[in-house]
């Protein structure tokens, strides 16, 4: 049996964050991660909004994380009768400024895990946590598939979706299937050259009612996407779980509606087949909605010994590319509050509740699981209006996302913060923005030699 | 460890034995099959009036199939460290 401080188990986007905030602080931190390289098991393509960088850690902002292509545009396309009718590109911001910037997950886990171990934090690798250890209904360490007992003072949670150790500790229950969607990834590679002359730094949504049978199939879903990657290009599609109360067969549809995609979208037959190879097929659970359901909303993100992070504690909305950044913040509320319950020797609930307290009042976290308008783009769908379809899409992935009652409110307020923390925020913002634009200009960032 | 590949599902992996983490609690199982429906790699099939695992060959570890199950009759845990699924790809 061995001990330490923190237990933080999981190296996603948000496990490496906590971690290595705790080990700057003093404290013996050890992560626990059940793949075999940080990042390969996630699999979700990523394009991470400004707003994550501009308010995100340090490390981050002022680092050279690997990022495969910034996105300046965003460019929304409606489609009926397999032709596109309409384009919505409003979305746009000169370079070196962007909107988000596009990675892939292995490399970039990998790249947040490695600023973690220079920090002093232990990681183990190919270790899966299988059960937490529990005393009087308290936290104290968990046990591994190695049968290795890890005691700690605080376990930070950031396992994912699946939730599975807070489970077992008794403090929350699985997502329900209306909070989830299957999300079908393809990575098609395709030459720099191309990806410039076809997308340019922007990124590509593809919309249409249910009936063209090309995403949202049965009235509950997303749309289509494209990411661009430095040179390949990572379309998603996804769909929930439950539709109207029915469990849709997934399995048949996804599939068949990507292919309908590839037959009828003329913008895909001319201008991208031609010069793309399929590379990867893959599929993940996101929880888009989890945290505007009340029944997920409700359920603890602390307990005794024990404080949840990121997807785990449901602070996220990926259709909104908002999954990321909200595992960051919450890392870093999770590590001041882990920080300061080892200094005082006391993890109890009382004094991890401190955690919730800074979550709800942290910005962007609140925004993304109190803005209703996210859950009601699902009604358009069932409206069947185009006219409210491109309403709700320009709100949404549009320019009308920045109005003052959308993410306006929770910018100017994260934006203000920062000011006051430090003056010179804007010029560190506009170094960033500028660093990340030339490193990928240049190329000075080769994800997959990160290792 | 072994490594196997899929014609199915280009640029993934399945490294090593991940054993037998997904299970099906037969005497909870009432056959809806929503197993069978949201399961992208076909690691489900009906037998006698009960959802049975087929094969996890190339399972993606997404967990749909538990969060489906009304019944509580699917077993999902991880598989051992190290195995399992992985792709640089994701």
């Amino acid at each position: 049996m061995e001990s330490c401080d923190v237990l933080v188990v999981g190296a996603g986007f948000g496990g490496p964050v906590a971690a290595r905030r705790c080990a700057q602080a003093g404290l013996d931190t050890i992560i626990l991660e059940r793949a075999r390289v940080p990042g390969e098991k996630v699999v979700s393509g990523l394009v991470i909004p400004f707003y994550g960088f501009t308010f995100g850690p340090d490390f981050i902002r002022e680092g050279n994380p690997p990022i495969e292509r910034p996105i300046c545009r965003v460019v929304n396309r409606f489609i009926r009768d397999g032709e596109i009718y309409a384009t919505d590109s409003t979305l746009r911001v000169p370079k070196p400024l962007a909107l988000g910037y596009a990675a892939y997950c292995r490399p970039f886990c990998t790249w947040l895990a490695d600023r973690a171990v220079e920090a002093g934090v232990e990681l183990r690798t190919s270790t899966t946590a299988v059960e937490p250890i529990l005393e009087k209904g308290a936290v104290k360490g968990v046990i591994t598939d190695r049968g290795e007992e890890i005691r700690c003072k605080v376990l930070i949670d950031a396992g994912g979706t699946q939730n599975r150790l807070a489970i077992q500790a008794g403090l929350r229950r699985k997502y329900l299937p209306e909070a989830l969607e299957l999300y079908m990834v393809w990575d098609f590679e395709m030459a720099k050259e191309d990806v410039d002359e076809t997308f340019g730094l922007s990124m590509e949504f593809f919309h249409a009612l249910p009936e063209e049978g090309i995403g949202a199939p049965l009235g509950f879903g997303s749309t289509l996407y494209i990411f661009t990657y430095r040179e390949s290009i990572h379309p998603g599609l996804g769909q929930f779980l439950v539709t109207r109360g029915e469990i849709p067969n997934l399995a048949r549809l996804l599939p068949r509606y990507f292919e309908n995609f590839q037959k009828k979208v003329t913008r895909w037959k001319r201008d991208i087949a031609p010069k793309v190879k399929l590379r990867a097929v893959t599929w993940d659970v996101c929880p888009i909605y989890a945290g505007l359901i009340p029944e997920t909303r409700n359920m603890p993100v602390y307990g005794d010994g024990i404080l949840i992070i990121g997807d785990a504690a449901g602070f996220e909305a990926s259709a909104f590319g908002d999954g990321v950044p909200s595992a960051w913040f919450s890392a870093e509320l999770a590590a001041e509050v882990a920080v300061e319950a080892v200094r005082k020797g006391d993890a109890s609930r009382d004094t991890l509740r401190e955690y919730e307290r800074k979550v709800w009042e942290h910005p962007y976290i609140t925004w993304i699981i109190t803005d209703w308008r996210r859950w009601d783009l699902r009604k358009v769908l069932v409206s069947r209006s185009e006219a409210e379809l491109r309403r709700m899409i320009r709100d949404h992935w549009g320019v009308g996302a920045f109005r003052y009652r959308y993410s306006g409110r929770p910018l100017l307020k994260a934006a203000r913060e920062a000011l006051r923390r430090d003056p010179r925020a804007p010029v560190k913002w506009m170094e960033m923005f500028t660093r990340y634009y030339h490193n990928w200009e240049e190329n000075r960032c080769d994800p997959l030699s990160t290792s | 460890m072994e490594v196997r590949t899929s014609d199915r599902f280009p640029g993934v992996e399945w490294v090593g034995d991940p054993g037998d983490f997904i299970k099906v609690d037969e005497s909870r199982c009432d056959g809806c099959a929503n197993c069978v429906r949201v399961c992208l790699a076909e690691c489900f099939e009906i037998k006698g009036k009960k959802a049975r695992v087929r094969t996890l060959a190339e399972c993606m570890e997404c967990a749909a199939c538990w969060y489906v199950c009304d019944k509580e009759a699917i077993v999902f845990s991880w598989p051992p460290g190290g195995t399992g699924f992985r792709t640089d790809w994701g």
